[in-house]
């Protein structure tokens, strides 16, 4: 056996080295999927809040939208109801009512409201109007219309025009009073909310007119009616717009496009200054107290482990304080002061506990050279302690100040709530806050919700991102060796 | 003779001047004071679930609350048995920590052992930030984005399910497992390590067999801390999970936890004198005591685990 193959690592060695490299790249890969999940989810949500500049064009054009469906028989067809148009919007001028169903946009048919947004969000980028379909709403386009019921047959009606007047889109397609309509395009018509749908769905299918069957003069006759009518909507989708108009506008209970974020941001404003007000100077107090002044004693000892374990209660028991306590007990009611000492009672063990260790950093020969040229206990702390632990304690006050922001669930139990639909005027005003009306949006069914959630979460997490980047960079910076 | 009576000179007083003491004084009862407060806070948060919950448990005994499944607070006769909250908790829990526990360790490994030092500081205020994020952002990550991929998946999960919710809080937990492990592995003594090269390991077996050994206790510490997190989260599963409690408990139906009860008893229509107030209570007394003496418990072990290498 030659030297050389003697040195070469015999096959077991090999095969425990390999199983070494397996490891390795288990463990980065185990980084790698809890850190990509996360950002992959947050992506999500960040294309899931694209369709916001397209509900700001509608909404900016007049329209609030909703979901409807016609039914006819056991057979349910979904269409986008006008249920809103702002007076002396461009919708109003362009002749849309309320109650008037959309049917198309830019020649694409929409048959739910999140479909008239992602039609919306692909016209092309140069373009700042669209053609949009419509039908008019019962009245305009038939004017009165009663039931006639069936002599052969009880319980079945027929439908007949009572009143066309002279504006209607029936009148000016030659539809007179007292014709009885019987079908539209094949679709048997026996009831007016159903003669309507039916026309809807009947006229979504084609853009041509529908053949209408009518009884006149006891003569069955066909006529063309067209009931589509079509105008040029000016659609504003600038983002920027979009999200100034979010964020200072308020919650809107039915109709997401018009919904925004402005009193659950100024609710959050003044929850985390009570917040900042309450648990900043106490939690730095206590923090000097216990780190410069308290004697070692087994008392001490016991508190620092109950405050340091009290940072890890769940934040929706100290909800449950806050409602006995503070709202009960001291009969603050549900108001932002209530929320923000809640709050304040959440981030102080928090507070303490980071006060504490940036005051541990100051090694005990600044203190001392203080005390041997003479200084008091109280300028010790306040000229040579204190400036140095400054940075880690800015840093502390930054990370408590954006977990009070992030927080919902103790604010939930005061019952921050989930309509409010007015600026608070003052501390003991009730209140919401942003990530309570993200719960809000995310469980209200209706469609578009979801959408305006997803925006104000990209909003939230901005401003988190910008306050934790900010307390890191402050460590890193600041952080002094010695 | 006569006395000479001499006067010395007065020395200056070493003490301080009375103002300053005075001042020193207030100074040090002001501190003491702030600090009684957070003490204060302490103390009555536990006296507040003490004398809360002290009326539920004149009517309902412990027997009945901790051990049936029957939870109807609201309807005649009522049922007042937490055990199927208990064990949504407790599957959720487990669902979140089978996600969390080893792609957190195996985190923490690879940042503590393998990472290169620049790439480490890049990667903790990473970690850092995202265990920043808001619980009721996740929640909505579970109910729009993580429950539809499941169900494309397997068809017959619900809308709300304790599967999405527990594996968005495992992901939540992530950074915490990661960034507790990788404190207790760095704490592992560097002569460990040396010896066990020494004898010709390799580099994942001083890993495996040496320092995740050594710094087991302290892992254990960071597990128990992270049971205690997914214990008390409320806005994952007020959002995803549903609101019914489920028995026997199925992941892949709607599951109603202890947080979400409490949730769900404080946004109620009730009467300020209803009963329901105390069992909200209850369940927070059994909240507080379970993850006080979790995070006690992780605690001592963490002490214990850095008096053993210090």
């Amino acid at each position: 056996m030659s030297a050389s193959s003697q040195l070469a690592a015999p096959p077991r060695l090999r095969h425990r080295h390999r199983k070494s490299g397996l490891f390795a790249v288990l463990a980065a890969g185990s980084l790698g999927v809890g850190v990509l999940v996360v950002v992959l989810l947050i992506f999500a949500t960040m294309r899931e809040s694209g369709a916001l500049s397209s509900m700001h064009a509608t909404a900016t054009a007049g329209l609030a939208l909703s979901q409807r469906a016609a039914t006819n028989g056991t057979e349910s067809t979904p269409y986008v109801s006008i249920a809103q148009v702002t007076p002396t919007s461009p919708a109003e001028t362009l002749g849309l009512a309320q109650g008037d169903a959309l049917l198309a946009i830019g020649g694409n048919i929409v048959r739910d409201v999140r479909e008239v947004w992602a039609t919306v969000a692909a016209l092309p980028a140069n373009k700042s109007t669209a053609t949009i379909a419509w039908v008019p709403n019962l009245e305009a386009l038939l004017g009165e219309l009663e039931l006639v019921p069936v002599a052969e047959q009880a319980g079945t009606f027929r439908v007949r025009l009572a009143y066309v007047g002279t504006e209607t889109v029936a009148a000016k397609q030659g539809l007179r009073d007292g014709d009885v309509l019987l079908s539209a395009n094949g679709l048997a018509l026996h009831g007016s909310q159903q003669t309507w749908q039916a026309m809807v769905t009947a006229a979504r299918t084609n853009n041509a007119p529908l053949a209408v069957v009518l009884e006149r003069d006891g003569k069955r006759k066909e006529l063309p009616f067209r009931v589509q009518r079509e105008g040029e909507l000016p659609l504003d989708r600038n983002l920027i717009a979009a999200l100034w108009r979010f964020v200072t506008s308020l919650d809107e209970p039915r109709y997401p496009e018009h919904a925004g974020l402005a009193s659950a941001i100024l609710g959050s404003l003044l929850v985390v200054l009570v917040t900042i007000l309450f648990s900043f100077p106490l939690g730095i107090a206590a923090a000097v107290y216990l780190e410069e002044y308290a004697k070692r004693t087994r008392i001490t000892s016991v508190l620092q482990v109950l405050i340091a374990n009290l940072a890890g209660i769940p934040s929706v028991v100290y909800g449950i304080i806050g409602l006995e306590i503070i709202d009960r007990t001291l009969g603050l009611g549900r108001s932002i002061l209530t929320g923000g000492i809640t709050l304040g009672l959440l981030i102080l063990p928090v507070m303490i506990l980071g006060c504490r260790e940036a005051l541990r950093t100051v090694p005990p020969w600044v203190r001392q050279a203080a005390f041997a040229v003479g200084a008091t206990p109280s300028q010790v702390v306040w000229y040579q302690v204190l400036p140095y632990a400054l940075p880690g304690m800015l840093t502390t006050m930054i990370l408590a100040v954006s977990r009070a922001i992030g927080e919902a669930a103790p604010l939930i139990m005061l019952g921050a709530f989930l309509f409010v639909t007015y600026l608070p005027n003052g501390l003991m005003d009730t209140f919401t806050v942003v990530p309570i009306q993200i719960f809000t949006w995310a469980t209200r069914p209706q469609a578009g919700y979801e959408t305006i959630a997803a925006v104000a979460i990209v909003v939230l997490l901005v401003i988190l991102l910008v306050l934790n980047g900010t307390a890191i960079v402050l460590r890193n910076r600041y952080q002094l060796r010695w | 003779m006569q006395a000479t009576l001499t006067v010395l000179p007065r020395t200056p007083s070493l003490a301080a001047p009375r103002h300053r003491r005075l001042f020193e004084a207030a100074v040090r009862y002001t501190l003491l004071g702030c600090g009684l407060i957070a003490v204060l806070v302490a103390g009555l948060t536990a006296w507040t679930f003490f004398a809360g919950s002290l009326p539920f448990f004149e009517k309902v005994s412990l027997g009945e609350f901790l051990g049936s499944i029957r939870w109807a607070p609201i309807t005649v006769p009522e049922g007042y048995g937490t055990l199927a909250l208990i064990a949504d908790t407790a599957v959720i829990t487990g669902i979140s920590l089978l996600v969390a526990v080893p792609l957190g360790v195996l985190a923490a490994v690879f940042l503590s052992e393998y990472c290169s030092p620049r790439l480490r500081s890049f990667l903790k205020p990473v970690l850092e930030i995202l265990g920043g994020i808001p619980t009721v952002v996740y929640g909505f990550f579970a109910l729009r984005t993580v429950t539809p991929w499941l169900q494309e998946m397997f068809p017959s999960i619900g809308f709300w399910n304790g599967l999405s919710a527990g594996i968005v809080m495992g992901f939540m937990i992530l950074p915490l497992v990661a960034s507790l492990s990788e404190d207790v592995l760095y704490a592992v003594p560097r002569s460990l390590r040396e010896a066990a090269y020494a004898l010709g390991a390799t580099r994942g077996e001083v890993i495996l067999r040496v320092v995740l050994p050594a710094a087991m206790s302290g892992i254990g510490a960071a597990f128990i801390l992270a049971l205690s997190r997914a214990i008390g989260e409320t806005m994952i599963v007020a959002l995803a999970a549903g609101r019914t409690p489920a028995w026997p408990p199925d992941p892949t139906q709607p599951m109603m936890t202890l947080t979400t009860t409490i949730v769900n008893i404080a946004t109620g229509d009730h009467e300020a004198t209803a009963f329901i107030w105390a069992a909200l209570f209850a369940i927070g007394a059994l909240l507080f005591v379970v993850t006080l003496s979790l995070n006690i418990a992780s605690h001592f072990i963490v002490k214990r685990f850095r008096e053993l290498y210090e």
